[in-house]
Formats: structure tokens, C-alpha cells, sequence
């Protein structure tokens, strides 16, 4: 048998606390959102629902016209697919031009590109607007799926695991007559399938929970993504807690879904992060 | 025929790497390049968001900084003020409850896994679907927590109740990144260095200050930098929670910004970026100062 030591218990009796309070607010929204609202306004303090009812949800995904949060759900899929698949194929393409290729200026550019993530987006947030404007992408997903592509913190990223790739497995390949684009299907791509992974968890999430810029750029109720309609439905629905909460859940119920099949990778990104950094 | 063969080969060379490379730098000039140039221009003009912006000089950046009459001026105070608050509020948390439950977590307790997911989880959701959840566990009359203490604290609508909910949602919603990265960082550490400090009689406590945080230093450094940054940024929890309240003593900058820029009523887009700029050269001066800071420490 394992000996199990001081530390280990303080430490397991600490985080369940830690754990309780992490879960509370989660488990009684879900809760909340099955009870009904004169329940929880007169019934007093309880946790569990006297009587279990789906009135909240069907609220919200049948009856109600002005606020519709199926449109909305839809609505943010689409732009988040459409966004990750974007940002996985200029992600790559480029990651492959840094680590593989050479060009003049290439160590300049990327040195340059990498600066710039130090700058503070909060400057960017009104001109983007503007531009965003010109083309007139306002009120339409691709304010949404086009702009956040322009990150860079993706392309180092993958860089950085492609340079940990042999340069062997190209130059074999070039011999027996592959060009760039041949190798970088071929060879590279089935290579870097890992970070990838990560890289497209992390823009659809990023892209599915965004919410300034939205508010921002949507004004259409029915084009716009579920977090800027749950904004809009807070303030239509104050005092209807469990309608709130119904609308809450549904729309981190995507997220919640591919956090369960893909956790194992969510945990790897955080820590791959700050492995490059740190 | 043989050298025009090598001399398109050699053209064709130079012009694939571009081919890689323009689908990101389009992009990248065109959303993040032009705007940010344009937008330090702009905070010099007295722009509407469509007309054609008149250069002004430093005006706006005089009206906001001198012009003491001016509601621009009380907004830069007002909102800065509260900005740096929550900054100086909510980092302390957001670094400290990661590394404990990174630490603890790093002792390999049963369920060690179950927990590390119940604490990542939040950071998954969108922050208007937490702040709705946080409302509810808030609310004064049937909320959890005035239920579970026997209280009527009106949490989201008086101080300083209002800000200890503003950073409660915060820490619940964001640690689970630099939770991870100390895991990561804690699992590193070699174990004869603590053993080494038992010969010597250390204590738990010696051992986390003289051991453990000197080998993370790296990892700190960089959450403390990030999550700065990511906090100078508060926006969604005092728009939905607390709505700038209690007399607009939870009102940020970004709030500000937002409301000059995209509210209703005529759009004052060349102050707002004045305001932006001020914001974004604030949040470079403390990662700076953090850089400087945390390397002399070596």
C-alpha cells in the first residue's frame, strides 16, 4: 500500500474546500434554471428545486420571438468554426514559412511580428471599428472570424514545434523532388497535428467567449453571437433569474462539451504556453 | 535552356516563402497594423467615427489631462482610478489561489486530476454567462450567499462589497491558466532539493520561500505579466455585475472608452482614443516596470 503523507491530507482536505466553492455557483445555476420563477421568489432559501420544471428552457428555445437565443447559438458555431479553420490555415502556412524557408528580412519580420505582441490592443479597438466598417462587415460574421486572425502568438507556437522537427525528413524528401508545398502537406502537416489541436481549441474558445468586440460590432439582434445576446437578455430579463440562467447555461454548454473530450489538451496549451515564455 | 530552367527555379524560390506568409500578413496589417497607427493618429483629431478627422494636436490629450471642467477629465480620473484598483485588487488573488492549489494539487492527493478540471473549468465560459450565474449567487434576497450568512448584504450595489464581488468573480473565472502553468512549473522542481532540506532540518515553510518559489520564478514572472495585462483590460465583470456602480465607483476606463466611441449620442472617437492610448501606454509602462522589477530580483 502507498503511504500517504501530512501533506498530502492537508493538502486533499484544502482542495476540497477549494473545490466546493469552484462548483456551488455552477451546480446552483443549474439548478436555478430548472426551478420555476415564482418558486424562487417566494419558497425561501432552498437548493434543491421543489418541483422540477422545463418552463425556463422552453422560454427560451420555443416560445420567445425577441430574443432568439437558437439564432444566436447558431450564430456563434458558425463564426467560431469558420474562425478556427481560418486561423489553422494561415497559422500553418506561415509557421511553416518561419521555421522552414528562407527568405530575405526573415528573422527581422519575425522579431518585428513578435514585438508587436507587446503592444496593447486597446489602441487598435476603435480604428479596427472603422475598418471593419469600410468593408462593411458590420453586422455580419466576418467582423467576427477575419480580424482575430491577425494574432501572432499562434505562429510562434507552432514554430517553435516545427524547429523541434529534423530537418532531415525535408531535405530527403527534397532529393527525391518534393517542393515546399509538397512537404509541407505531406511531411510537416501530419507533424504539427498535436499543436494544432491545441491551437484550434484555443481559437474557438477564444472566438465562442469573446464579448467587447461583438457588443461592438453587432447591433442586429439576430446576427449577433450568444454572448452578446446573453448581455442583451440580461437586460431585457432582470428580474427573471432562472430565464437568465437557463440562457447562461446554454450558451457554455459547447465550450463545457469540448473541455470533457479534449481536457487533456486544454491542460497541455496552458503549460506549452508558458513553457516558451518562461 | 538549361539556365533559364535554374533561373525561374531561383524566381520561384523567392516567391514561395511570400506565398506562405501572405495570407497572415494581410491579415495582420489590415487588423492590426493600419488600426493601431491609425488609432494613435486619431486620438490627435477631433473624429466622429465618419466624417474626416481634423488634426487638433495634443488637444484631446489637454482636455483630458488639464481641462479640470471637462467630463473627459473626470472620466480619465474616474475610470483610471478604478481601472488600477481592480488591477492592484484582483492580481494578488489571481496569483496567489493558483500557486496554493497548484502546491497542494502537486502533493498528488486523491483526485488530484478531478480537482485540477473542477478549478480550469470557469476560464472556459463566456464571461457574460459567469457574471449571470455570479448575480444570481450574489443577489441579496435569494442568493446562496446572503442565505448561507445569514445576511442581507446588498453585494454588486454598495462598497466595498461591490468590489470583493467584482474580484470573487474574477479569481473563480481566471485561475485556472496560471494554475496550470504552476503545476507544470511545480512537477519540474527536482526532489532532492527538498530532500536535501529535510537533512537540514527545514521547514515547510522555508522550503516554499528558499526552494520552491525561487525555481518558478520564470513561470510567476510571466502570470504576473499576463495576468496584468489581462486585468488592465476589465470590462464584462463591472459592465454586467455591478454596472459601474455604486456611484460609478466600479466604472472603468474601457467603460468610458466604449460608451464615448459606440454609445448612444453623437460619438466622440477622437477622445475615446486619447483615452485608449493613455490606457495602453499604462499598461506597458507596468509590464515594463514588472520586467525590471522581478529580473533584478536574480
Amino acid at each position: 500500500m502507498k503511504k500517504i503523507s501530512l501533506s498530502q491530507i492537508i493538502s486533499f482536505l484544502f482542495l476540497i474546500v477549494m473545490a466546493l466553492i469552484w462548483l456551488v455557483p455552477l451546480i446552483y445555476g443549474v439548478l436555478t434554471s430548472f426551478k420555476s420563477e415564482m418558486e424562487l421568489m417566494t419558497a425561501g432559501f432552498k437548493i434543491l428545486p421543489i418541483e422540477w420544471v422545463l418552463t425556463n428552457y422552453q422560454e427560451l428555445l420555443v416560445n420567445n420571438t425577441s430574443t432568439p437565443l437558437v439564432k444566436w447559438f447558431f450564430n456563434s458555431l458558425f463564426i467560431s468554426v469558420s474562425h478556427t479553420l481560418l486561423v489553422l490555415v494561415v497559422v500553418s502556412l506561415s509557421a511553416f514559412a518561419y521555421s522552414r524557408l528562407e527568405f530575405k528580412g526573415k528573422k527581422k519580420l519575425f522579431s518585428f511580428l513578435l514585438a508587436t505582441m507587446m503592444f496593447p490592443s486597446v489602441v487598435n479597438l476603435i480604428p479596427l471599428y472603422k475598418i471593419v466598417d469600410i468593408l462593411g462587415w458590420v453586422n455580419t460574421p466576418l467582423a467576427m472570424i477575419i480580424p482575430g486572425a491577425a494574432g501572432v502568438f499562434n505562429i510562434f507556437l507552432v514554430k517553435q514545434f516545427m524547429d523541434n522537427i529534423p530537418k532531415d525528413f525535408d531535405e530527403a524528401a527534397q532529393i527525391d523532388g518534393a517542393n515546399d508545398l509538397t512537404i509541407f502537406f505531406k511531411i510537416i502537416l501530419p507533424l504539427i497535428k498535436p499543436v494544432l489541436l491545441v491551437v484550434a481549441l484555443f481559437a474557438f474558445t477564444s472566438s465562442w467567449n469573446d464579448f467587447l468586440w461583438p457588443s461592438i460590432v453587432f447591433n442586429d439582434i439576430e446576427k449577433m453571437p450568444i454572448t452578446s445576446g446573453l448581455q442583451l437578455l440580461q437586460g431585457m430579463y432582470q428580474s427573471q433569474p432562472t430565464l437568465l440562467m437557463a440562457g447562461a447555461l446554454i450558451a457554455i454548454i459547447p465550450t463545457f462539451i469540448l473541455y470533457l473530450f479534449a481536457q487533456k489538451y486544454f491542460l497541455q496549451s496552458m503549460s506549452l504556453s508558458a513553457g516558451v515564455k518562461g | 535552356m538549361g539556365t533559364t530552367m535554374t533561373l525561374d527555379k531561383k524566381k520561384s524560390k523567392k516567391i514561395t516563402p511570400w506565398l506562405f506568409l501572405a495570407p497572415h500578413l494581410i491579415i495582420f496589417a489590415i487588423f492590426f497594423f493600419i488600426p493601431v497607427i491609425f488609432g494613435i493618429y486619431i486620438s490627435f483629431t477631433n473624429w466622429d467615427l465618419f466624417n474626416t478627422p481634423t488634426f487638433i494636436g495634443l488637444d484631446n490629450y489637454k482636455e483630458l489631462f488639464f481641462n479640470s471642467d471637462s467630463t473627459f477629465y473626470e472620466q480619465l480620473r474616474i475610470g483610471l482610478k478604478n481601472t488600477f484598483k481592480f488591477v492592484i485588487f484582483s492580481v494578488p488573488f489571481c496569483i496567489a489561489v493558483p500557486l496554493l492549489l497548484a502546491s497542494a494539487l502537486n502533493t498528488k492527493p486523491k483526485l488530484a486530476k478531478i480537482f485540477q478540471s473542477i478549478f480550469y473549468m470557469p476560464s472556459l465560459f463566456a464571461i457574460s454567462a459567469v457574471v449571470i450565474i455570479w448575480k444570481l449567487i450574489f443577489n441579496v434576497n435569494y442568493g446562496p450567499v446572503n442565505n448561507i450568512l445569514n445576511t442581507d448584504t446588498p453585494w454588486t450595489g454598495t462598497q466595498p462589497y461591490a468590489w470583493i464581488a467584482l474580484v470573487v468573480v474574477t479569481v473563480w473565472w481566471t485561475i485556472g491558466g496560471n494554475m496550470i502553468i504552476y503545476q507544470s512549473a511545480l512537477s519540474g522542481i527536482s526532489k532532492d532539493f527538498y530532500e536535501a532540506a529535510d537533512i537540514d532540518g527545514a521547514t515547510a515553510v522555508q522550503k516554499f520561500f528558499k526552494i520552491t518559489l525561487p525555481a518558478i520564478k520564470g513561470q510567476i514572472l510571466y502570470t504576473v505579466v499576463m495576468t496584468t495585462i489581462a486585468q488592465f483590460n476589465i470590462y464584462g465583470q463591472p459592465l454586467m455585475l455591478t454596472e459601474g456602480g455604486p456611484n460609478n465607483s466600479t466604472r472603468v476606463l474601457l467603460m468610458y472608452i466604449q460608451q464615448n466611441a459606440f454609445g448612444s449620442g453623437q460619438s466622440i472617437a477622437g477622445i475615446a482614443s486619447a483615452m485608449a492610448v493613455v490606457l495602453g501606454i499604462c499598461i506597458m509602462c507596468v509590464s515594463a516596470i514588472q520586467f525590471k522589477f522581478l529580473k533584478v530580483e536574480d
